[in-house]
């Protein structure tokens, strides 16, 4: 880990709300969020259904606007860019992971993984040299040519990581990565990507419903009705009993209804 | 209790949304063919056409290649929109709907649709038919009003065109219902036809003989006319194959060795052009080939009959260089003069005295041809008085010209015989003149006896001295005259076709011919321009069609790039690219293929062409681009509106 970026913040929100609807039928989902993000960091989103993790994660990844409060990345407040800057701001620091991977169908593997540098100004030999990284990390470099269909999800998903570590983003998010895969394909993914955060120091915001995904994080933050509800960090512990910790804090917030079992 | 037919109401209203244009092109082409059968039933405008043109004959060909686009048109459209539909007939079928519920439902709401668009396409045709026919008498030259009623045969058959499209795609539905599986049904877009890389070798190959079918046809039609009948279907089927495998592999070949050697780093413009092309090139081949089929035939229609229109005054021309001749009549001359001067018509009177002899034109290339045929010389010094624009060619030589030549075989090889000899015989001597040179027209009316060769009066005196006592050997004179005023020189045709015309000898007068010549390729240029418009229509919507499928196909890949932080206009940079691939690729091919058609016809037009043919195919260019215009606007309306 680099010691010199401990510390550093890399995403703050301030007083977040976000509400949908009209107002005779508004629904508030975020009701006032503070959360900072540091550098390396590997943060977990938990909560029940409907306490607004992916909400959250979409106002964190200026795909959605916030109806109040501020969010900074890198300083930069992103509630205040215009359409195309956050177009760009998404394309130069922000990665993406999404539960369904999302992977161009027309595209090879290597096409997918370096679209998003395709209109940067980085040399042929540079994004090649690149991509053979990532592709080391994530062994993935006998599936270079494949075409998506050729695959199966939890290779697609290592790739959807290839894709959004390429353009070495200030912050990755990823969004039930999970979610669509079997428990075997689950692990090896999270292991890569504990490994991308611990070896190259990236950091990850994840919204997860997952206890055994979130046991990788180093910090996990409990959502309920919208607030923060409470957070717990791993420190030094084993991932075992971080596992459990999570266990019994969600058996507390979900109450009956612990989705995703 | 939602019946089947319910259901079938309610989705009819929303597919009519997504399909108007679909309903446009098949009302379009219905009403269309409505009226071309009510002309070809009508009698009203036929009667104030010239006899010799076939009104009727035009309008059923014209009903019948109809008839062919629409039903190409039907199919292509309905295929595309029963594959987009894949994933609803696999969920009707996944809930526990038996296939013959499922077909029956497609059916009724097939048959309910097209029942809107013939009544739509009768009662528009039936209201624009008056139109049609102001347009059409306008081309023909022609002036007053005409009525024409509503016709109840050509509704009839309308009705039964309507039929004939509603069998054909039942046809299409039932195989698409019973024949997919429902993995089929609900994969359908998902896989693509080819992303295994191409083998070498025989792609190669193939890429080749594709290039090597379409020369070949080229090089055909070049001498199509030698054996038509053997070579029309030999050069079509030659240029159709070699345009499929252009589209099948030789394109996927380059597109291949280009991404090959672009080694994953593709960009983001070619990674949405070229990358989703090859996705489809299956599908895509067939559709571009048949547009490009298609894209061909409509410019070739049009670029002849617009040409032959426009080249009617030059063409008649060629034929009759004088408005009115007078063969050896100089008394009947003489009376017609008197008569147009005391209708206070201008007219300007010359007398060409001629030489009628008989000779043998000698052939270079083939020594045996010795036919002796009737030969007109004409002196240059009195043509030129009538105002003919010509030079004095030197004494003894002759130059032959001849409007009709392109009609025994190509010019080019023709022009290979001269200059060659005259061998004249009198009496047992024989005196040879050299023949410079062939031109393609006249320099007297085309009913003046024997080839018209022109030489210096010196030299037409020559002969006539050496040829005076042979046989065929007669003295000719010509009383020449034009009218340069238009509607004078209408008058003046009248008064000849009213007295000087007779069935014992051949007669010509220019007005009469060129009004003639006007209301045949006035018809021509009128059925070819709606044909082709329905073409047009048809090409233009069936990628309109493709596209429209494809973008939805690509609706998720454009909200994953939106979300990457690529922006709505990088993204149309990528799309407006795969647009002009798509449009301009079958539309340039076409447009090749048809110079060549056009090549291999234009020995019907001796004029040249090149203007009418550039106009008719930027004309065709411009409306082609519409659809190319509207189907960007479908894809910039998705991409963005891909993040809500």
């Amino acid at each position: 880990m680099d010691q010199l970026n401990v510390g550093e913040t890399v995403l703050q929100a301030r007083n977040v709300h976000k509400t949908f609807g009209t107002k005779g039928n508004a629904q508030h989902v975020l009701k006032g969020i503070d959360l900072r993000v540091t550098r390396s960091e590997f943060v977990g989103i938990m909560g029940p259904s409907g306490s607004g993790k992916t909400t959250l994660l979409n106002v964190l990844a200026t795909i959605d606007h916030t109806t109040d409060g501020t969010v900074l990345i890198d300083d930069a407040d992103i509630s205040k860019l215009s359409n195309t800057a956050l177009s760009a701001f998404r394309r130069n620091k922000l990665g993406f992971i999404f539960q369904d991977y999302n992977l161009l169908d027309t595209l090879t593997v290597k096409e997918n993984i370096l679209l998003p540098i395709s209109l940067s100004k980085m040399s042929k030999r540079k994004a090649e040299s690149e991509f053979t990284t990532i592709a080391d990390v994530l062994d993935i470099k006998a599936l270079s040519h494949k075409y998506p269909h050729e695959i199966s999800g939890g290779q697609k998903q290592r790739i959807a990581a290839g894709r959004a570590l390429i353009h070495q983003p200030s912050i990755v998010f990823a969004d039930e990565p999970t979610g669509a895969l079997d428990s075997k394909s689950a692990s090896s993914l999270l292991d890569v990507m504990e490994k991308v955060n611990q070896q190259r120091g990236v950091t990850v915001v994840m919204v997860t419903h997952d206890p055994v995904a979130s046991s990788y994080c180093s910090r996990v933050v409990f959502l309920r009705d919208g607030k923060i509800y409470s957070e717990l960090y791993r420190g030094d512990k084993t991932r075992h009993a971080f596992f459990n910790e999570i266990l019994d804090v969600q058996a507390v917030l979900g109450g009956d209804h612990v989705d995703g079992l | 209790m939602l019946t089947v037919y319910k259901l079938a109401l309610r989705s009819m209203r929303q597919n009519v949304k997504h399909y108007y244009l679909y309903f446009f092109a098949l009302i379009f082409s219905m009403s269309l063919y409505f009226v071309f059968t009510s002309l070809q039933h009508d009698q009203a405008v036929q009667n104030m056409t010239h006899p010799s043109v076939d009104f009727s004959a035009g309008f059923q060909i014209a009903g019948v290649m109809l008839i062919v686009i629409v039903g190409i048109f039907t199919v292509s459209a309905n295929g595309i929109f029963l594959r987009r539909r894949s994933r609803e007939i696999g969920l009707y079928q996944l809930i526990g709907l038996s296939k013959g519920w499922v077909a029956r439902y497609l059916m009724i709401e097939n048959i309910l649709l097209g029942l809107g668009a013939l009544l739509a396409a009768i009662i528009c045709g039936a209201l624009i038919s008056r139109l049609f026919v102001l347009i059409l008498l306008n081309l023909l030259g022609l002036e007053g009003i005409v009525d024409i009623s509503f016709s109840v045969p050509a509704a009839f058959k309308t009705l039964m065109v309507y039929l004939l499209i509603i069998v054909i795609t039942s046809i299409q539905m039932m195989l698409k219902v019973y024949r997919s599986t429902l993995l089929n049904l609900f994969q359908a877009d998902k896989r693509p036809d080819l992303t295994k890389p191409p083998k070498a070798v025989a792609s190669a190959i193939f890429a080749l003989l594709g290039l090597a079918l379409i020369g070949y046809g080229y090089e055909l039609s070049g001498h199509i006319n030698e054996q038509l009948f053997l070579n029309a279907p030999l050069v079509l089927g030659s240029i159709v194959a070699g345009t499929y495998l252009l589209f099948r592999v030789t394109i996927r070949w380059c597109f291949y060795r280009f991404r090959k050697r672009k080694d994953g780093h593709l960009g983001l413009t070619n990674s949405l052009s070229m990358a989703p092309l090859m996705h489809h090139t299956k599908a895509n081949a067939n559709s571009l080939t048949l547009i490009t089929v298609l894209s061909a035939m409509a410019i070739t229609l049009i670029s002849m009959a617009y040409s032959s229109y426009y080249s009617v005054e030059q063409e008649s021309r060629r034929d009759l260089p004088y408005d009115f001749m007078f063969e050896n009549e100089p008394q009947e001359a003489l009376s017609f003069k008197m008569e147009l001067e005391k209708e206070g018509i201008n007219v300007n009177h010359h007398d060409v005295q001629a030489v009628l002899a008989m000779g043998i034109i000698l052939d270079p290339n083939d020594e045996s041809r010795k036919v002796e045929e009737r030969l007109l010389w004409l002196p240059t010094e009195q043509l030129k008085q009538t105002g003919a624009d010509l030079n004095v060619p030197l004494d003894g030589e002759a130059i032959l010209y001849d409007a009709g030549a392109s009609l025994a075989g190509d010019l080019d090889e023709q022009s290979k015989r001269y200059p060659t000899e005259i061998k004249l015989e009198q009496h047992g001597q024989t005196v040879m003149y050299t023949l410079r040179t062939l031109k393609e027209r006249n320099i007297m009316n085309l009913n003046a006896p024997g080839k018209q060769l022109l030489v210096s009066e010196a030299t037409m005196d020559k002969i006539a001295e050496q040829m005076a006592s042979t046989p065929g050997y007669k003295k000719i004179r010509f009383d020449t005259f034009q009218v340069p005023d238009k509607e004078e020189l209408a008058m003046a045709s009248s008064l000849y076709n009213a007295k000087y015309v007779s069935d014992e000898r051949l007669t010509y007068d220019f007005y009469t011919h060129y009004k003639e010549m006007l209301q045949t390729t006035g018809l021509l240029i009128f059925i070819a321009a709606f044909l082709g418009l329905v073409f047009l229509i048809s090409t233009g919507s069936i990628l309109y069609f493709k596209q429209m499928t494809e973008a939805e196909q690509e609706k998720q890949s454009f909200k994953t790039l939106r979300q990457l932080g690529f922006d709505v206009d990088m993204i149309m940079k990528g799309i407006i690219r795969k647009q002009a691939i798509v449009f301009l690729l079958p539309l340039s091919i076409g447009m090749l293929h048809s110079i060549f058609a056009i090549k291999a016809a234009s020995f019907m037009i001796r004029s040249d062409i090149t203007f009418p043919v550039s106009i008719a195919m930027a004309i065709y260019s411009v409306i082609y681009f519409v659809f190319a215009l509207f189907t960007i606007g479908y894809y910039r309306n998705i991409v963005k509106n891909a993040m809500s």
